[in-house]
């Protein structure tokens, strides 16, 4: 039996705001991880709301949170909290070399793979957009020879739709010299750009294609760790560069989550890998104890206050085998869904309203406590964030990682 | 105006065979097909190259054609067949009588039936419910739909047969009660074109009544959907059947590393309908796992309808209990207009048969007396040995053999050449079906490619585990690269085209969206909605 203050349950983006938060408050924190979330997948910005329920853009967010349904996890989790967490967070990337623009009141913009541009509200300088569009006449995609997922002509095609035609447009290739006969990924031509060769290399390519009304459209290449080459490369280059949002891997993804990670360590945060927590011991409305799968024997780990924190559907947190019968799999908490066909799924994919199985998850009261069919907290001392939350659509409404951090910042302040 | 001597009327299995059939026979032939090849029953099915078992006891001539065909095409179409094998099984619930009326009809049949021990029977299927308490082994096989038909217009090709798609036919000619020609639609310009011929055959499958009705005509044909589930993993290794009378959701069928259930029979108004619904979703599952217990485990792919073209004769029955048998009409014996032919009714397993007796009556009319050559020939040379060595110094892994069974010996002459040159068109598009930035680019070029979803049917780009999550970028921008300065060409916009392409694949996962397939979703969604913001709107 291992005893701790705090335990979370996951180890994504909102598993690990809980566990730092936590630990900085002075709890013994263990983290259960099993896989690693969805950061690598992600691009690591931070979407706090660019779309209402009837698929409007809103200008202004954390205004626009106030109209949000009654079930919305926002109006759990309160402007406050919103407000606090992601400054927490971006107060440890800051400190971490990876600074975060933007604001809480107006979005900033992202370019991306297919050269759409993206409302966020906090991204760091290398994909902060609108910082450097303003004014610029001369648009360089920067593409890689040999890397997979990134296409100069699909983003210009894209960039000329939303910058507009009066800019002049164009693909610079960048030969890395990786190839070998293998497909390359953003990974290894971040990792060939933290080479002084290979900036030397990068430059020497690229100089001939600035001038001082361009911007380089970059994948996200600029180093593994933090935004410190972004600076240099700009510096040398005497124009700004812009990294996209990408399929995955997401290097951005990863220097958040080596950030986080790091972080945890220092804070003394115990971390427990593939673990998977397959279930509880409770008594009346107080969880005792969790039980996990590690490699070789199931353990019980008990502690006060337990963080679930097991990412939904996705992550595998709440299971369903059968139609309307979803599970939530470590305290079998209620799972709140829409019953039958008709409000689960809309006829197109891409649609103008939210999909309902998307809204699926745990209520919670503004403790983030998880509550029954009735409305009572089910477990006085379970905490619930992130997209295990019920009643909103993370995609449509792009919400994605301001839910996972506020929701964890207050589940574990709490 | 263009002329044929024979027109075609439909892209399935059967129009494909038909226009082989008569192309080697020395007859100038044109196909018209409103949509893309294969896009109705023939690609809407399990891909049950049948032994005639399923149809042993309730009709012995359709097992006869089924067993004799099935032979044929293991021949002549090998790279379509995987010759896995079945297995019926019954279960202790189904009547034991069927099991003794069942054996007598495969003998007279003469379809191989051979019993086996349960023990083996769990052996060589692990995950059979044990309630299983016979089983027999016939010679089933798995066979893809969409490339035994290509393979026939290639082969028809060779000998001056000629296809058209996208081109609806909206009228037909007629002039003394004898067929002139055609009035055909193109699907993209809207242009309208006049074709004219000396025999016209109608083989719409589920639109075939409509086609007669162009001419003043009556066939009765009744759209019977059958929804089918695909599974991603691989279930079975045989073709498993349930022993007992044919019903809903009782054949499985492994292809690849997947596996397809189904199917139900239902009377549609329409053969356009191939609408899903969770409750056949339900009912699928709930029938299939008396089969295989643990069927709710594995994660559905996505689900998928197609309509089989019954032929009902005036007072005829529907519904299951119709004719799986086809049936030839002679226009001008029966209506009074010459020229003309309609067939309906079959499935796909005898195809070439079905294209054989239509070929045999048009050659009658036009007094040609070639013998057919179809059964003898196979459908596309195999590519040599030698070749395929070659290849895998630029192919990845087992994609060598999965793309020169697609391709055939020309097209993959052409993509080995294609990367050979660059080493950049090695790029793996689609890690799913194993298919290569030059794979795609080859067909991307080909005249009969539209748009991405032709691309999707020809290459099996988006068909695979990940339903198109990584090579929808992927392909929508190679593919608008390929087609770069083609005014009005639908891949110059890449996010619609993209669009369509998760769009059509979300058409078959949302009556399927359990946890593990929402699983999948949350990741579509979160990269092409979240990340690539292709469902925004107005944003400045």
């Amino acid at each position: 039996m291992i005893k701790s203050d705090v335990i979370v349950i996951g180890g994504g983006i909102a598993g690990m705001v809980a566990a730092l938060v936590s630990a900085r408050n002075g709890k013994r924190v263990t983290m259960l991880t099993y896989g690693e979330g969805t950061l690598p997948l992600n691009s690591g910005v931070i979407d706090i709301l660019a779309y209402d329920q009837q698929h409007h853009y809103v200008e202004n967010p954390m205004k626009a949170m106030e109209s949000l349904p009654e079930e919305h996890p926002y109006h759990r989790i309160g402007r406050e909290a919103v407000e606090e967490g992601i400054s927490f967070f971006r107060e440890v990337m800051g400190a971490n070399g990876l600074p975060y623009a933007g604001s809480f009141d107006r979005h900033l913009f992202v370019p991306t793979a297919v050269g759409t541009l993206k409302p966020t509200s906090f991204a760091p300088r290398s994909l902060a957009g609108s910082r450097v569009f303003q004014g610029r006449r001369k648009i360089v995609v920067v593409s890689v020879r040999g890397l997979k997922d990134f296409y100069g002509s699909i983003m210009l095609e894209n960039l000329k739709k939303e910058l507009g035609e009066s800019r002049s447009y164009e693909v610079a290739v960048v030969d890395p010299n990786l190839g070998g006969g293998r497909d390359i990924t953003t990974q290894d031509v971040a990792r060939w750009l933290e080479s002084d060769e290979g900036r030397r290399n990068f430059v020497a390519q690229l100089r001939s294609r600035g001038g001082s009304d361009a911007v380089f459209i970059v994948p996200q290449v600029l180093g593994l760790k933090d935004g410190e080459l972004s600076e240099e490369l700009e510096e040398r280059l005497g124009a700004p560069l812009v990294e996209t949002t990408c399929l995955p891997p997401s290097v951005n993804g990863m220097r958040v989550q080596r950030i986080l990670i790091d972080a945890l360590r220092k804070a003394g945060v115990n971390i427990v890998e593939n673990t998977r927590v397959i279930g509880a011991k409770v008594k009346g409305s107080k969880a005792i104890s969790v039980t996990a799968e590690g490699c070789a024997r199931k353990k019980e780990y008990t502690a006060e206050r337990f963080i679930l924190a097991t990412g939904g559907f996705y992550s595998g947190g709440i299971t369903m085998r059968d139609f309307d019968k979803p599970k939530e799999v470590v305290f079998n908490l209620p799972v709140s869904f829409v019953k039958g066909e008709a409000g689960w799924a809309n006829d197109k994919l891409f649609s103008d309203q939210p999909q309902g199985f998307a809204k699926s998850g745990i209520r919670t009261d503004a403790a983030m406590r998880p509550l029954g069919a009735d409305g009572k907290v089910v477990l006085e001392n379970v905490r619930v964030c992130g997209r295990m939350l019920a009643g909103y659509d993370f995609c449509f409404e792009h919400s994605g990682n301001g839910v996972a951090i506020s929701s964890a910042y207050k589940a574990a302040r709490e | 105006m263009e002329h044929a001597t024979v027109i075609v009327i439909g892209g399935g299995a059967t129009g494909v065979g038909i226009l082989r059939d008569l192309s080697m026979r020395g007859i100038d032939t044109l196909l018209i097909e409103k949509a893309d090849l294969v896009n109705g029953a023939s690609s809407r099915y399990h891909g049950l190259l049948h032994s005639g078992g399923r149809y042993a006891v309730k009709d012995q001539e359709a097992a006869r054609e089924c067993i004799e065909e099935n032979k044929i095409l293991r021949k002549i179409g090998r790279s379509c067949v995987e010759p896995y094998g079945g297995m019926f099984v019954r279960l202790n619930s189904d009547p034991a009588d069927f099991e003794d009326a069942w054996v007598e009809g495969c003998r007279v049949s003469g379809i191989e039936a051979k019993q086996i021990s349960l023990d083996e029977a769990f052996r060589i299927e692990p995950r059979l419910s044990k309630n299983v308490v016979s089983a027999y082994m016939v010679p089933d096989a798995a066979v893809d739909g969409f490339r035994l038909s290509w393979q026939n217009v290639d082969s028809a090709r060779r000998y001056g047969g000629r296809a058209k798609t996208y081109e609806e036919v909206v009228g037909i000619i007629t002039q003394n009660g004898k067929v002139k020609g055609i009035r055909t639609r193109n699907a993209f310009t809207g242009l309208i074109t006049k074709i004219s011929c000396d025999i016209l055959v109608n083989v719409a499958g589920g639109w075939a009544g409509q086609v007669a009705k162009l001419a003043g005509l009556d066939v009765g044909v009744q759209p019977d959907k059958g929804t089918l589930i695909a599974f991603n993993q691989r279930i079975c290794n045989h073709i498993v059947n349930r022993l007992h009378k044919s019903s809903d959701g009782d054949i499985f069928v492994p292809h690849g590393s997947i596996t397809i259930l189904g199917t139900t029979s239902m009377s549609v108004d329409d053969a356009e309908d191939t609408s899903t619904a969770r409750d056949e979703v339900e009912s699928l599952l709930a029938i299939g796992e008396q089969t295989f217990e643990h069927l709710r485990d594995y994660r559905i792919l996505r689900c998928f309808a197609g309509s089989r073209p019954l032929y009902i004769p005036p007072g005829g029955a529907v519904g299951r209990s119709a004719s799986r048998g086809f049936a030839i009409v002679d226009h001008g014996e029966q209506d009074g207009l010459e020229g003309m032919f309609t067939m309906v009714g079959g499935k796909f397993t005898t195809y070439r048969l079905m294209a054989e007796k239509l070929s045999d009556a048009v050659c009658k009319k036009l007094g040609n007396t070639m013998p057919c050559r179809t059964a003898e020939e196979p459908l596309v040379p195999e590519v040599p040995e030698e070749e395929r060595k070659e290849a895998r110094s630029y192919f990845p892994s087992y994609g060598t053999d999965l793309a020169a069974t697609r391709l055939g010996p020309d097209r993959f002459k052409s993509v080995v050449r294609r990367l050979k040159q660059d080493p950049e068109k090695r790029e793996l598009v689609c890690e799913c079906e194993n298919v290569t930035r030059a794979e795609v680019e080859e067909i991307a070029n080909e005249p009969s490619v539209h748009q991405l979803s032709d691309i999707r049917r020809r290459t099996r780009v988006g068909m695979g585990t990940c339903q198109a999550n990584f090579c929808a970028l992927r392909s929508a921008s190679i593919f608008a690269d390929c087609r770069k300065g083609r005014q009005d060409d639908a891949a110059q916009d890449s996010l619609a085209q993209m669009k369509e392409l998760l769009e059509g694949r979300w058409k078959g996962i949302r009556p399927v969206l359990l946890g593990r397939t929402i699983r999948e979703m949350e990741m579509t969604r979160g990269m092409y909605e979240l990340l690539f913001h292709v469902n925004g709107g107005a944003t400045k």
